[in-house]
């Protein structure tokens, strides 16, 4: 029986080290054929890790467990287990592995194979350690593994020569703004806007630290601390550690890197931004608020108001994702439009626990799941149909469904799932949230419902669109080329077919004892509350609208499409502003360079030059000299009155 | 005697030697003179080991002269010495790079190679001895030392002007040493000694001289003028030695007079950080306009100076900063320095920024390297992380959750994460231009992972455990926080 400490060293490092052979022979020997026999090393390191994953799921006991790291601090290496780590574990090390399976047709012929996998691995292992940690300053580490490894994967076809990896119409432009964006400018994107949010984050948690003395979430004494700091610090500290989360979850105004971040590989677009990572910012809201408790604070000062902002930043950011999915035509940006959208119900209906308590963060937890699994699927067979069509925009008809039929079943599945419609798994879901958001009609009022109504509406009718677009109603693809693939249509197969796993769950949720302790057999009984088979009639008349008239081309739908214009905040204002104090600072250099390296010396040359004229050696001019101080002195004495 | 002593003699002596091998083995040679005392340092540094060993006696004013370790001089001296050691080994395709530049005015390379070895050693030994040196006067010469020898390394061996660049140099930081200098003659006056453990008061004028003159050795906002100059047109070895190492010395030094008054930081607390963070944000900004890769990496490194002092004023934790920020930013920037070189030896001078682009396509090992450098400068995943937390701990602890200060840090942080990867993407991805794949030697850079890997295990148990205990048990006297 090995111990714990080997085990968790096991799950972070498998994958790592696993997936070093292939990163370091590709510097020596890129594109060997034994080379490329090397990622089923790499994916093997994730069957391990998810091996190790279900296991705790299954058989670890609730708590923590610590291993020393800087003992002398009070900060260690602090791993907690408990119903959102376990299931949100092992539900990263299952699609982490489904997609490495996935990418081992899909990256076949890649040029960049070592790279590809050492970040692929070292994001699990991130996105793992980020899950299990208790403590902040670990989480830290895996949450800078999560950024890294994104940049790499997003950055991934750095040659930028690629026009499948691109994002937009190459060479459009609006105004100043150039509409198109390539994967090393995407990878780039994505890190800054990134850095924006951890670095204030990482302030929070060293002055959480300062504060407290600890770094375990658990340990944390909220309450005591919030009182403490009073309003405006508090504010302070928990905006300033928000500001990770937001960013990585893509939330306004920082959601412009996750369209951009199309550009990496779809299986890079799956698992991270959709599934996993972008997840992780919701998953760190969840957990905190789980032992914050703002249920119980409802006296403290302070954490009103931010669970308030974090209410309507989620419902507004999910209003604008789901617009902008909208009006997209490319099928990754769609997605991850949509992503963003669902972080933004997730965020908001965490945040409702300060009026509703736990509940509301479980049931934001399981959309979580739902959409994990959904999300995935659409963006796997996104993949396979950019592969298949050369393609990166929407299209395809009937004929394509009917080449391509297990890629057809999965989206019409996914797609049912995610939107809501009864008695698909996301409709019970959601009608808790509708439930959730419903109840706080009293303390906030009735817009977060209606802004969940129309998320919901609009989300349902941008899915139809995107399954009618490419397999139903959209043009004939140009180009269409199928090698006989197995391992994607299978990976994706697997993946949908875990949505009806789920929804196996939740109808017989009053049997599992787990779901029943945490309050989630609601599902069930809420689903059928008049409001929810309301709200779900209008998801259904949305879907079904839309999949009759997928395409409306009008100027509402291109504003949209562009994203609203967001773009330019990114793109012009923020440069702009960057450039114009880095010219004065570049400017002023040359100003203190030509003062110290040209003016000095030059003064200095002058008055050497001067004073080595009067040394000429003639008397006369030492005698006129001397003179002259002598009538000088005599002024400044008579000057003086002396 | 003890084994630190002995390992702090072996580079000394081969100094000496290396001058008489065959240009390889003088670069195996001094290779293994620096990694040896590397290992015997750090496992000082590890263990908590403490020495003093006294020299001489010199009497009134001056005091004894003695050598001593604690943690803060091993971590200081481990750093050197592994930085030394992976460039000496680096040195030998660069230079033979470089002197084929030069034929035109040198006539044998192997004597240019002896030359050069012993101001390399010299210098390095200088800087190593520094940081053990007991008596001001005692660290005051190793610091001249080591400014002699790196004058004449750019002198000889720099680019472009380098005459005048050397000169500008030398005037520069002379202009340092002097204030630093008379700094320590009044302090020498005020307590009779210059020995650190003998000293008691440093008075208010004395303190400003040393202030000052570390400033413009560091440098801040303003001296830092001469640094780009410097730090760009020395050989690429030296640029790897002065940026990562001789400036952080100033630092150093601030620090130990610190220790032993620290009045003269606490009370101009306020003054300082602001400059300190002026100093940072600007040269930043600077980054972004440069064109030539060295200039750009020199910025870098004024910018990241910017973070010693502003650590310098944060208390206790502010200290732990420091000493940690020294040691990342000489990891980072000496990796970064040899990728700028590694690209300049390989593409027949190549420094414009502009000019590259997809460069991972064709040095694939170079580029990678130079991503763990810049993930050193940012403080992700690598010990700069360390450095990063207690900076903002000390914030907390000495200015509360002052909101212009947090977002004035923060911003600092952000900014060196921004041109990190700005830089990276502008010389290493995109559409590769049309060049050749060179072949790389393997000494342009495995010393670059040796550094890079060293960077990042020191953040995993049990290096990152031990490492910061013996610095807490040194700095802040083992009270738990």
């Amino acid at each position: 029986m090995i111990d714990v400490a080997t085990l968790l060293f096991l799950l972070f490092a498998t994958p790592v080290a696993c997936s070093l052979p292939i990163a370091f022979a590709w510097v020596y020997r890129p594109g060997a054929d034994w080379a490329r026999k090397l990622p089923i090393l790499s994916v093997f390191g994730l069957f391990v890790s998810l091996c190790i994953a279900i296991y705790i799921l299954l058989y670890f006991p609730d708590g923590v467990f610590e291993y020393p790291w800087l003992p002398d601090y009070n900060i260690n290496f602090v791993f907690v287990f408990d119903y959102l780590s376990k299931y949100m574990g092992a539900l990263t090390a299952f699609i982490a592995f489904l997609i490495g399976v996935y990418g081992l047709e899909y990256m076949k012929h890649d040029y960049r194979l070592g790279w590809y996998w050492f970040f692929f691995n070292m994001f699990t292992a991130s996105m793992l350690l980020v899950v299990y940690s208790d403590n902040l300053l670990m989480l830290l580490i895996g949450w800078e593994g999560l950024g890294l490894a994104s940049w790499g994967l997003i950055g991934h076809w750095f040659r930028d020569d690629d026009e499948l990896a691109y994002v937009g119409v190459i060479g459009r432009k609006v105004g100043p703004l150039k509409m198109f964006w390539s994967p090393s400018f995407g990878g780039w994107r994505a890190i800054s806007t990134i850095r924006f949010g951890d670095m204030p984050m990482f302030f929070a948690i060293a002055a959480i630290y300062a504060l407290t003395g600890t770094l375990n979430i658990s340990e944390i004494d909220w309450g005591h601390l919030f009182h403490h700091i009073g309003l405006v610090g508090t504010l302070i500290l928990m905006i300033a550690f928000l500001m990770g989360p937001f960013t990585k979850s893509a939330q306004l105004p920082f959601s412009e890197w996750l369209m951009t971040a199309m550009t990496g590989p779809t299986t890079v677009s799956a698992l991270l931004h959709s599934a996993t990572m972008v997840a992780a910012g919701t998953y760190l809201f969840m957990r905190l608020s789980l032992y914050i408790e703002p249920w119980k604070l409802h006296h403290t000062p302070g954490v009103e108001q931010l669970y308030f902002f974090v209410l309507f930043l989620g419902l507004i950011s999910a209003l604008y994702g789901a617009s902008v999915a909208l009006g997209c035509r490319e099928r990754k940006v769609l997605l991850a439009a949509s992503t963003m959208s669902s972080l933004g119900l997730m965020f908001a209906c965490a945040a409702a626990s300060f009026w509703l308590g736990k509940i509301a963060i479980y049931v934001a937890f399981w959309y979580l799941i739902t959409h994990a699994f959904a999300k995935a699927t659409l963006f796997l067979v996104a993949g396979h149909l950019i592969h298949a069509t050369h393609d990166r925009f929407c299209c395809g008809n009937l004929e394509l469904a009917k080449k391509m039929k297990v890629a057809f079943l999965a989206t019409i599945f996914a797609t049912l799932c995610l939107s809501g419609i009864p008695p698909f798994t996301a409709y019970w879901v959601k009608s808790a949230m509708d439930y959730v958001m419903h109840h706080l009609m009293h303390e906030v009022g009735g817009a977060p419902l209606y802004l969940l109504i129309a998320v919901s509406v609009i989300y349902s009718a941008f899915l139809a669109k995107f399954l009618s677009l490419n397999f139903i109603k959209g043009d004939k693809p140009k180009h269409l080329h199928l090698h006989g693939e197995i391992l994607m249509p299978l990976a994706y197969a697997v993946m949908v077919s875990m949505l009806a796993l789920l929804l196996y769950a939740i109808l017989t949720g009053r049997e599992v004892e787990e779901l029943v302790r945490n309050g989630l057999e609601m599902f069930v009984e809420k689903g059928f509350e008049k409001t929810s088979l309301a709200v779900g009639l209008a998801v259904l008349i949305s879907y079904a609208i839309t999949l009759a008239i997928p395409k409306l081309e009008s100027p509402i739908g291109r504003f949209l499409g562009d994203r609203m214009y967001m773009p330019a905040l990114n793109d012009y204002i923020v440069p702009k502003i960057g450039w114009a104090i880095a010219k004065a600072v570049d400017w002023c250099n040359k100003v203190i360079d030509v003062f110290c390296h040209q003016a000095i010396p030059e003064l200095i040359s002058t008055y050497s030059l001067g004073v080595r004229a009067i040394q000429s050696g003639s008397l006369r001019r030492y005698v006129k000299i001397a003179l002259g101080f002598v009538m000088v002195a005599l002024i400044f004495a008579s000057l003086v009155g002396w | 005697m003890n084994a630190v002593v002995f390992a702090l003699l072996i580079p000394l002596i081969i100094t000496f030697i290396a001058p008489f091998f065959s240009p390889k083995r003088a670069t195996i040679v001094s290779f293994l003179a620096f990694i040896v005392p590397f290992f015997v340092t750090l496992w000082a540094l590890l263990t908590g080991y403490e020495f003093e060993l006294p020299l001489m006696n010199l009497g009134k004013p001056i005091g004894e002269f003695y050598l001593f370790a604690d943690p803060i001089s091993n971590a200081f001296g481990a750093t050197i010495c592994l930085i030394s050691a992976m460039v000496a080994l680096y040195s030998l395709p660069y230079m033979k790079h470089r002197f084929e530049e030069m034929r035109d005015e040198i006539d044998d390379v192997t004597r240019e190679f002896r030359k050069y070895f012993f101001l390399y050693n010299l210098y390095a030994v200088s800087m190593l001895w520094l940081v053990y040196s007991g008596n001001l006067i005692l660290l005051y010469i190793f610091l001249e030392i080591s400014l002699l020898a790196s004058f004449l390394l750019i002198y000889k061996y720099g680019y472009g002007n380098r005459q005048w660049v050397a000169l500008l140099y030398f005037v520069w930081t002379h202009i340092a040493g002097v204030l630093t200098l008379i700094g320590f003659l009044m302090v020498a006056f005020e307590n009779s000694t210059l020995a650190l453990k003998g000293i008691t008061t440093v008075s208010f004028l004395a303190w400003l001289l040393i202030f000052l003159g570390m400033i413009v050795k560091l440098p801040g906002l303003g001296p830092h003028i001469w640094l780009p100059w410097a730090h760009a047109e020395a050989p690429t070895p030296v640029s790897a030695l002065l940026s990562p190492l001789t400036v952080g010395l100033a630092g150093y030094v601030l620090l130990r007079v610190y220790m032993v008054s620290p009045w003269f930081i606490n009370e101009f607390r306020d003054i300082i950080i602001a400059y300190g963070i002026i100093t940072s944000l600007y040269a930043g900004f600077s980054v972004f306009r440069q064109t030539d890769y060295k200039r750009l990496l020199a910025y870098s490194t004024v910018s990241q100076m910017g973070y010693m002092l502003i650590a310098l004023c944060l208390g206790s934790y502010g200290l732990l900063g420091v000493i940690i920020q020294y040691v990342s930013h000489a990891f980072g920037k000496s990796i970064l320095f040899m990728t700028a070189g590694g690209i300049i030896a390989l593409y027949h001078g190549l420094r414009d920024v502009n000019k590259m682009g997809g460069l991972h396509e064709y040095i694939p090992t170079i580029s990678n390297a130079a991503l763990i450098g810049f993930m050193n400068l940012s403080g992700i995943l690598a010990i700069g992380m360390f450095g990063e937390f207690f900076i903002l701990k000390g914030i907390v602890d000495v200015y509360g959750l002052n909101l212009k200060l947090i977002v004035a840090v923060v911003a600092v942080f952000i900014i060196s994460g921004w041109y990190s990867f700005y830089t990276l993407r502008k010389i290493f991805y995109g559409t590769p231009k049309d060049m050749e794949r060179p072949k790389v030697s393997r000494f342009l850079d495995t010393p670059l992972y040796v550094i890079g890997i060293i960077s990042i295990v020191f953040i995993f148990p049990p290096l990152a455990t031990l490492f910061l205990k013996s610095l807490k048990l040194c700095v802040l006297g083992g009270v738990m926080p």
